[in-house]
């Protein structure tokens, strides 16, 4: 791995001898495979095998950024991008790159797991698992990834990454409009468990059988983790710094001011073993445990170098990908792995406890009228189920939850003290790990 | 790059040996160059030139995908080594079998006046620089501005085991633009694409210095003179965009046949359709809607398939009925039909998947003013702001950024924030009327697992929906 972040390496010099004052480097190699399944059986497998770099060069302000997917070709490609930018826009609110003596704790990738060809038998097991839980139709998606990544910079980064895990997401039917949906995220092979994640797709998917309309109005939500994995995704995004600065973000001028009930402590913790671990973020400074929301009240939003510099602040070491990347802004700092902390309840005293509510499994499609104000909807989707005096009473269906995002996050009463990885499509993204909660009181609505 | 020699080399090394029922190469070159502007200043650029090769086996037991970021004859044969392992590994028991198809030999591209290669990243930020003075004119509160531009070029050669072999080079232009005015303290949004297959002219011909002080003077006014809709049953008519986003969600998507046969059932979802309903009412003798990637210039442009089947327009409704589906050639073959040229990737690293290109409401035969001017009480909502719809396609919800209330055939003051949450035939079935001018707009539809992002269009004329229920 090391020879990753020796041609991170080289490429910077090449960058700084062609003029360049500040260039970073990240030289990623990765092998992916991925075994998708519908209807209980293997529709396609597919792998990836791809060594690319990343290169960015900053002139003064004139700065460019390029993925050089033709590593044959980087030394000549890399003063042409030096060339390039010289001509490129100058960005006036450019803040440098991190620099520093950097000390890295990069945590060994899990061998097994980097050696292993062929998901096929996970996916086997989790067909089974579901189906023999009541299920009779089983999709989803089984990836096993593993990244190896060297950085240098001319702002004194120089280290070398390396992540294998493993991720799976299955969806069961027992009825046509009666499903269960479960993932299982792993960076220790051990931890895969692709049958018990089957069982417990199955097992929902039997008691979301059939569903009746559900009702408008207002009611408690008591909500899986991979249901708050997809909220998570817009939470995140909006406690970057860049989108605070464009307006969409219902976290601006909240700064040190309540963003969420006293519950709540949400963390973006890239140390911790996850399945996004990561050592640097995308400029090379060491990633570190940020605290972004404590006890309800807003610490801190997401920094980058620049986006620190103009927020008067420092770099939280959440700097995003250098290259354009799906259902993100360019150069935006983002979350590695949010962790909204446990609490104290188990999961069925959340459920005894809550009077007229909703259980729900997951959920998708959210989507903001204001994002400045958080006034959004999301559509439940799965396992939804009608809880009536602390008890699970039946299934409901069709039902979107049309409120406010604060709002919700200021309405959780009640954590589990069991947490989970969750990780699905880009719904749930990034990977996360969460408890199951509860908030009071939000309003269902429904199509007419 | 993009040497024919490599791809009949890759295909010679599937076809030995194994009985295959397919065998598919594509080698693709591309360039892309991005640009964002926050606030008026720059905030990033990248350019990046990118060229990789794929293989696709379909045996009747299983696909396999491989793909590489490198060309050249030894990365295809490693492929091929991939792809037809992973082939074998799924072990299907409903065997797989593909719709015949005849084998094309083409050379296809589009037509820049004014190259997209050829415009300065100077060119690019004076583009956007006016456009945001343009905005700051208007003396309206814009406290979010955000553009992000995009331009790129894509050769490929696509080959395959039953003698197709077709060449063929598309250019694409974006902007993407983010806006958020605030006035006496309250604030709306605008979150908007334009997009297009072609050169730079594209880029002009959609006179953003106009359109974006004008989109940021409609939010002022639906904030200061708004008003919020009584909740209540009222007719509707809604705008080109309305119209567009509907015809996409409740239409395109669930008359995807991969998505009714289950191939994205623990992703974009199921649908409420069924093999079975081809020919089942969906809604009024008005609602036809079609999906046609042929349309000059469009953003879903593409004459030939990601599998080298000619592309057509689809009638995906036909005056009310459900007619066809989107199909590729496993989707077809499985439902007993052709393909219709619906295999769409967003690049080499993806496999193809059906999807959608340009997707529309038929026009009709009346006058926007018409439309209007016929309804005694009710709202127009000509563009929208959130949106959703479930798994199934069948609840969507639409939140209206600009809409007027109608009196007595006038449009009155802004109607704020106007929300339809209605079911798919519902929509559909409540339309008595359609105009005659069409419009489109561009759009990223996300699809696929990893997720692959499709240029489309959306679009239509305005429709009217007699006795809807709005929020």
């Amino acid at each position: 791995m090391n020879a990753l972040r020796d041609q991170a390496h080289e490429l910077v010099e090449i960058a700084r001898a062609a003029g360049a004052d500040d260039a970073i480097c990240e030289v990623i190699e990765s092998g992916v495979q991925q075994v998708r399944f519908s209807n209980n059986e293997i529709d396609a497998v597919n792998c990836w095998n791809d060594s690319h770099a990343v290169l960015f060069v900053a002139l003064g302000k004139r700065t460019l950024v390029s993925d050089l997917q033709d590593l044959s070709r980087r030394r000549q490609m890399a003063k042409e991008l030096v060339s390039k930018a010289a001509k490129a826009p100058e960005i006036k609110g450019y803040g440098g790159i991190g620099a520093g003596k950097f000390k890295y704790s990069p945590k060994k990738a899990d061998k097994r797991i980097a050696q292993l060809r062929g998901a096929s038998k996970f996916v086997h097991d989790a067909i089974s698992g579901a189906e023999s839980a009541g299920a009779n139709n089983v999709g989803g998606t089984m990836y096993v990834r593993h990244h190896r990544t060297g950085i240098a910079s001319s702002g004194g980064a120089f280290a070398t990454d390396e992540l294998a895990s493993m991720d799976l997401s299955v969806r069961a039917f027992s009825q046509p409009e009666a499903s269960g949906h479960t993932v299982c995220c792993a960076s220790k092979l051990g931890d895969m468990k692709a049958r018990e994640t089957g069982e417990r797709a199955g097992h929902l998917s039997v008691k979301a059988k059939n569903p009746i309309l559900g009702e408008e109005g207002r009611f408690d939500l008591v909500v899986e983790p991979l249901f708050m994995g997809s909220l998570m995704h817009y939470t995140q995004n909006m406690l970057s710094a860049m989108w605070v600065e464009i307006g969409k973000s219902m976290y601006a001028k909240r700064l040190g001011k309540p963003a969420a009930s006293k519950a709540i402590t949400l963390v973006d913790d890239p140390i911790t073993d996850s399945i996004s671990r990561r050592a640097f973020d995308h400029e090379g400074v060491p990633t570190k445990r940020n605290v972004l929301i404590k006890s309800g009240v807003l610490k801190t939003f997401m920094h980058n170098t620049s986006t620190a510099k103009r927020f008067k602040t420092k770099s939280t070491s959440n700097a995003g990908p250098l290259v354009p990347t799906l259902f993100t802004l360019m150069a935006q700092p983002i979350a590695f792995h949010p962790v909204v902390e446990k609490g104290d309840w188990s999961r069925e005293e959340i459920i005894s406890d809550t009077k007229d509510g909703l259980y729900l499994n997951n959920t998708w499609y959210t989507r903001f009228q204001s994002y400045a104000a958080g006034d959004f909807s999301t559509i439940p989707r799965d396992a939804i189920l009608r809880i009536k005096d602390g008890e699970i009473v039946g299934a409901v269906k069709n039902i979107r939850i049309s409120d406010n995002l604060l709002n919700f996050w200021k309405s959780i009463d009640a954590l589990s003290k069991s947490t989970e990885e969750v990780y699905w499509w880009d719904e749930a993204s990034p990977p996360s790990t969460l408890p199951m909660l509860r908030a009071r009181s939000m309003n269902v609505t429904r199509s007419s | 790059m993009l040497e024919e020699d490599i791809a009949l080399s890759t295909l010679k090394a599937a076809e030995s040996g194994e009985t295959l029922l397919l065998a598919e190469v594509r080698l693709e070159e591309r360039s892309t160059r991005q640009l964002a502007v926050k606030m008026g200043q720059v905030n990033s650029s990248s350019s990046t030139q990118d060229a990789g090769m794929n293989v696709r086996i379909v045996l009747p037991t299983g696909i396999g995908f491989a793909s590489a970021n490198v060309i050249s004859k030894a990365i295809g044969k490693n492929l091929v080594e991939k792809a037809l392992k992973q082939a074998k590994s799924a072990r299907r028991k409903t065997l797989i079998n593909l719709s015949a198809e005849p084998s094309v030999q083409t050379n296809w591209e589009v037509r820049q006046r004014k190259p997209l290669a050829d415009q300065s990243s100077e060119d690019k930020v004076e583009l956007i620089g006016r456009i945001d003075r343009a905005v700051m004119k208007t003396k309206v509160k814009v406290q979010g501005r955000y553009y992000e531009l995009k331009d790129y070029e894509i050769g490929s050669y696509f080959a395959n085991s039953e003698g197709t072999r077709i060449r063929s080079f598309l250019p694409r232009v974006t902007i993407e633009s983010s806006n958020m005015v605030t006035s006496k303290g309250e604030s709306e949004q605008s979150l908007r694409q334009w997009g297009a297959s072609g050169g730079w002219e594209k880029v002009e011909e959609w006179g953003l210095e106009e359109a974006l002080p004008a989109e940021v003077r409609m939010l002022k006014k639906q904030i200061d003179q708004g008003r919020k809709v009584k909740p209540g049953v009222l007719d509707l008519v809604c705008g080109p965009e309305v119209a567009g986003i509907a015809a996409h969600e409740s239409c395109g998507h669930p008359m995807e046949a991969d998505r009714i046969i289950g191939r994205e059932m623990s992703q974009a979802g199921r649908s409420f359709v069924t093999p079975d309903m081809i020919g089942r009412r969906i809604g009024s003798r008005y609602a036809t809607v079609i999906d046609d990637p042929l349309i000059p210039g469009s953003y879903g442009y593409y004459p030939y398939d990601q599998e080298g089947v000619k592309a057509r327009p689809r009638y995906l409704y036909k005056e009310g009925l459900i007619n066809e589906f989107l199909q590729n050639r496993e989707t077809g073959s499985r439902m007993g039909v052709r393909s219709n040229g619906s295999s769409r990737s967003e690049f080499y690293l993806r496999e193809p998947i059906v999807r959608m290109a340009n997707t529309f409401v038929a026009p009709g035969d009346f006058e926007d003013d018409e439309m209007i001017g016929s309804i005694k009480e009710g709202v127009l909502m000509h563009s929208f702001t959130e949106w959703n719809i479930d798994d199934k396609r069948y609840n969507q919800k639409y939140v209206s950024r600009e809409a007027y209330f109608i009196k007595d055939g006038e449009l009155g003051c802004p109607a704020r924030r106007c929300v339809l949450e209605i079911t798919t035939p519902g929509f559909w079935g409540a339309i008595d009327a359609v105009s005659k001018k069409i419009e489109f707009s561009a759009a990223e539809c996300g699809k696929g697992d990893p997720m692959q992002s499709m240029a489309v269009f959306t679009g239509g004329p305005m429709v009217r929906l007699r006795s809807v229920k709005l929020k």
